[in-house]
């Protein structure tokens, strides 16, 4: 046998070897597994709690909101009082002030509180 | 999630769900890791199967008070317990040997498998080859042993010893030849014909 023929032979053999130790892999005790098992379970951290569910933050904050105000029949009525108010503020005052003026007695009576009609009632 | 439907998982999600309190996986992970951790314990430690139990018990112990830092994709589960296993193995054939080799010191080869029913043959080979592995320098028997035994690649058993791809080369070849060499006067003792 020359030196590459023995070469390959001892080769094979050990190729040989190694697959019948890996057919053949050393295994644990199941009682050692069982000791195992429980250690494992003995550090495991506690479970995490589920996580709690996030609020909804989308539309949520103004339904409420439009829930404290009365819904939306409310809301509505806010925004014509707005609307009107607004009016008030930006029309021009001409009309107020040609109500007021002196000169315009029956417009004057018909916003003085006490009418002559009631001094008349009541005896004044 | 029940038990079964856990095989598929990779040992990184099941480390995990071990981390976030799953039971599940973590009778998984035991199955899983605990054979292989305590195979190439054996395999490293000449055959003592007590000794392996406590290395491998001893790197389980460590992965789990690793889990709840591990980062996923950070190191793979597999490389970090073989890497813990060897150094372990690698410190107590220090302590065992004293620095020299002791073959009084060598344990009995491990039983083979099934017991009582592997033939003769088998378990002389077994422990031949045990034997072989345990003369060889520590760092070319786990070279061999991971490459060999374990069947791990390259890339792998160099992540687990932290050399490079072909220094593991090197090791493994250095190794096989050592062992060619060892088991070469005993062919015919094992049952192998020199034709």
């Amino acid at each position: 046998m020359t030196m590459t023929d023995r070469s390959k032979t001892e080769e094979a053999m050990l190729d040989g070897l190694f697959e019948a130790e890996r057919r053949t892999a050393p295994l644990p005790s199941g009682d050692w597994l069982a000791r195992m098992e429980a250690m494992a379970l003995e550090q495991q951290p506690a479970p995490r709690p589920a996580p709690a569910p996030m609020p909804r933050l989308r539309g949520g904050g103004w339904r409420e909101a439009l829930r404290a105000f009365g819904g939306w029949p409310a809301l509505a009525g806010l925004a014509a009082a707005c609307a009107a108010g607004v009016w008030i503020g930006v029309a021009s005052p001409q009309t107020m002030t040609t109500l007021l003026s002196a000169d315009s007695g029956n417009t004057l009576s018909a916003l003085d509180p006490a009418s002559g009609f009631d001094y008349a009632m009541l005896g004044l | 999630m029940p038990y079964d439907a856990m095989s598929t998982e990779s040992d990184e999600s099941l480390l995990a769900a071990y981390a976030a309190g799953d039971q599940a996986a973590a009778r998984a992970l035991v199955q899983r890791l605990g054979p292989r951790a305590f195979g190439h314990a054996v395999r490293m430690l000449g055959g003592d199967r007590a000794e392996a139990e406590d290395v491998a018990q001893e790197a389980l112990l460590r992965l789990w008070r690793a889990a709840p830092g591990w980062r996923e994709g950070e190191a793979k589960v597999s490389t970090w317990l073989y890497r813990v296993v060897s150094n372990l193995c690698i410190d107590r054939i220090r302590k065992r040997r004293g620095g020299t080799v002791d073959l009084d010191e060598i344990a009995e080869p491990a039983d083979p498998g099934p017991g009582a029913e592997a033939s003769l043959q088998g378990r002389a080979r077994s422990g031949a080859l045990q034997e072989a592995l345990d003369a060889l320098p520590e760092r070319q028997r786990q070279a061999v042993v991971l490459r060999h035994l374990e069947g791990l690649s390259n890339p792998e058993i160099a992540g687990i010893m932290d050399l490079g791809v072909r220094a593991v080369e090197s090791l493994t070849a250095r190794g096989r030849k050592a062992l060619e060499g060892l088991l070469a006067g005993r062919r015919a003792e094992l049952g192998y014909d020199d034709d």
